[in-house]
C-alpha cells in the first residue's frame, strides 16, 4: 500500500533516466510514424530499394520501438509509485532518447539501410542535412541537461 | 483472378459459416452463463473479462458473416486481423480455461482437462518462442507459398486455414499473457523476447506484402497496399495490447514484492537514504 505517510525513497537517477529515455525513443518513432509518413506522405512506407537485410532490422527496430515505450511508461510508473522519480534525470532521458531516435533514424535507417528517405522527388541534402541536425540538437540539449542534473543537488 | 477471400459480396453466407457463427455465439452465452454462476456461488470473477469474451466471440462472429468494405485483399486482410489476432488476444484475457476449471465440479471430465493442460505437450506448445513460430511462420506459409490461391478454390483448405489462423493466434495469445493456469509457466524474458520476434515477422511479411503479392494472386496494386499497410498498422497495436498486458503483470508482480519486502521489515533495497 501506499500510504501518504511512507516517505520518499531515494530518487534513482540511472532508472528514472533509462525509462524516460525509452518513453522518448517511443514519442519521437510515433511522430516520425504520424507527421512524415502519414500526414506529410513524404516517407515512403515501402520504395523498394530496401534490401532485405534493411527489412528485417527495420521490423525489429519498429517493434522494439512500440515495446520501448510500453516497458518505459511501466518503469516510470514503478518509480512513481516508489516515490524514487528524479526529475531533472527523467527530462534529461526524455531528451536524448528523442534525439537518439532522431539521430539513428537519420543515419541508420535513411542512409546505411535506406529504408527510405526523408522525401522523394526532391534535392534531398537538405533535408538530410535538417533531419540530423535536430537529432544532434536534442541529443546535444540531453547530454547538457544530463551534466546539469547530476550536478544538483535535489539528486 | 482474385476471389472475395470469405464469400463474394451481395450472396448470403454459407451453410458452414452460418455454422462457425452460430458456435462462437453459444460459448459466448456459456461463458456468460458460467460467469454467472460462479457470481451467484460468492466467487470474484470481474465483468471487465464476460466483456472480454463478448467482445472476442463478437468480433469473431463478425469476421464470419459481415462483408469488409474494400477490395478482396484489404478485406481478407481485416479478418485476418479480427481472427488471427484481436479475436484471439480478447478470449485469453477472459481466461476461459480458469472459468471452465472453476464451472466444472470435481470428476473424471475436470480431470481429463487438468491432465491435459499439465501435459508435457501442452507446456511446449506454450514455449513462447514455439507459440510465435507456429502463429507467425503459418502467416508466412499463406502469404509466401501458393497456399492462399489454393484457398480460393478449394473450401475445406479455406476452412482449414481460417482454423489454423484462430488456433495459432490463441496459442500465441495464451503463451504470451499467461493468465491462464498452465504446468510451465513462462517468464517475463522468453514471452517478451517471443513477442518482439513475432511482432518484426510480422511487421517484415506485412512489408513484403506491400510490394510483391502471394503467388498465383492477381489482386490489383492499390489493395495489395491497402491490405498490407493494414496489416502492418493493425499488428501494431494488437503488439502494443499485447505489451501492455506483459507491463501491467510487471508492475504488479513488483508492488507485491515491494509490499512484501516493507512486511518484513526490509527497505527494500532503494528506498531509504
Amino acid at each position: 500500500m501506499t500510504g501518504p505517510e511512507r516517505p520518499a525513497a531515494r530518487p534513482r537517477r540511472l532508472r528514472s533516466m533509462a525509462a524516460a529515455a525509452l518513453i522518448g525513443v517511443g514519442v519521437m518513432a510515433a511522430v516520425d510514424e504520424i507527421v512524415f509518413h502519414q500526414i506529410l506522405a513524404w516517407h515512403h512506407f515501402y520504395d523498394r530499394s530496401t534490401p532485405a537485410a534493411g527489412l528485417l532490422s527495420d521490423g525489429l527496430l519498429h517493434t522494439a520501438e512500440l515495446l520501448a515505450v510500453v516497458a518505459g511508461i511501466a518503469l516510470y510508473a514503478d518509480l512513481c509509485r516508489r516515490r524514487a522519480v528524479a526529475a531533472a534525470h527523467a527530462r534529461a532521458g526524455v531528451l536524448l532518447g528523442l534525439g537518439g531516435f532522431q539521430l539513428f533514424d537519420g543515419v541508420v535507417n535513411h542512409k546505411l539501410l535506406r529504408l527510405h528517405q526523408v522525401r522523394y522527388g526532391v534535392d534531398l541534402l537538405p533535408y538530410d542535412l535538417a533531419w540530423n541536425a535536430a537529432g544532434l540538437l536534442l541529443l546535444a540539449a540531453g547530454l547538457v541537461a544530463a551534466v546539469r542534473a547530476r550536478r544538483s543537488p535535489g539528486e | 483472378m482474385p476471389l472475395a477471400h470469405g464469400h463474394p459480396a451481395g450472396s448470403a453466407p454459407g451453410p458452414a459459416v452460418l455454422l462457425a457463427a452460430a458456435a462462437v455465439l453459444s460459448a459466448v452465452a456459456a461463458y456468460l452463463a458460467a460467469a454467472a454462476r460462479l457470481r451467484r456461488r460468492g466467487d470474484a470473477w470481474p465483468r471487465a473479462r464476460d466483456a472480454f469474451f463478448g467482445a472476442g466471440g463478437t468480433a469473431l462472429a463478425a469476421a464470419a458473416l459481415a462483408v469488409p468494405p474494400g477490395g478482396a485483399f484489404t478485406a481478407h486482410m481485416l479478418q485476418h486481423l479480427a481472427v488471427g489476432m484481436v479475436a484471439p488476444l480478447l478470449l485469453v484475457l477472459a481466461r476461459p480455461l480458469t472459468l471452465l476449471l472453476r464451472t466444472l465440479g470435481p470428476g473424471r471430465t475436470r480431470r481429463r482437462l487438468l491432465a491435459v493442460l499439465h501435459s508435457r505437450a501442452a507446456a511446449w506448445l506454450v514455449f513462447p518462442p514455439l507459440a510465435a513460430v507456429l502463429d507467425i511462420g503459418g502467416l508466412w506459409v499463406l502469404y509466401r507459398t501458393p497456399l492462399l490461391a489454393a484457398t480460393h478454390h478449394h473450401p475445406l483448405v479455406h476452412a482449414a486455414v481460417h482454423a489454423h489462423v484462430l488456433a495459432a493466434g490463441l496459442l500465441f495469445s495464451l503463451a504470451v499473457c499467461r493468465l491462464d493456469p498452465l504446468r510451465r509457466r513462462w517468464g517475463l524474458a522468453w514471452r517478451s523476447t517471443a513477442l518482439l520476434g513475432a511482432g518484426a515477422a510480422h511487421a517484415v511479411l506485412a512489408k513484403t506484402l506491400y510490394a510483391v503479392p502471394p503467388p498465383g494472386t492477381g489482386f490489383p496494386a492499390a489493395d495489395l497496399r491497402t491490405g498490407a499497410k493494414l496489416m502492418y498498422y493493425g499488428g501494431d497495436l494488437v503488439e502494443v495490447a499485447l505489451a501492455a498486458v506483459l507491463a501491467v503483470q510487471w508492475y504488479a508482480a513488483a508492488g507485491r514484492a515491494q509490499a512484501r519486502a516493507r512486511r518484513h521489515g526490509r527497505p527494500g533495497p532503494p528506498r531509504r537514504p
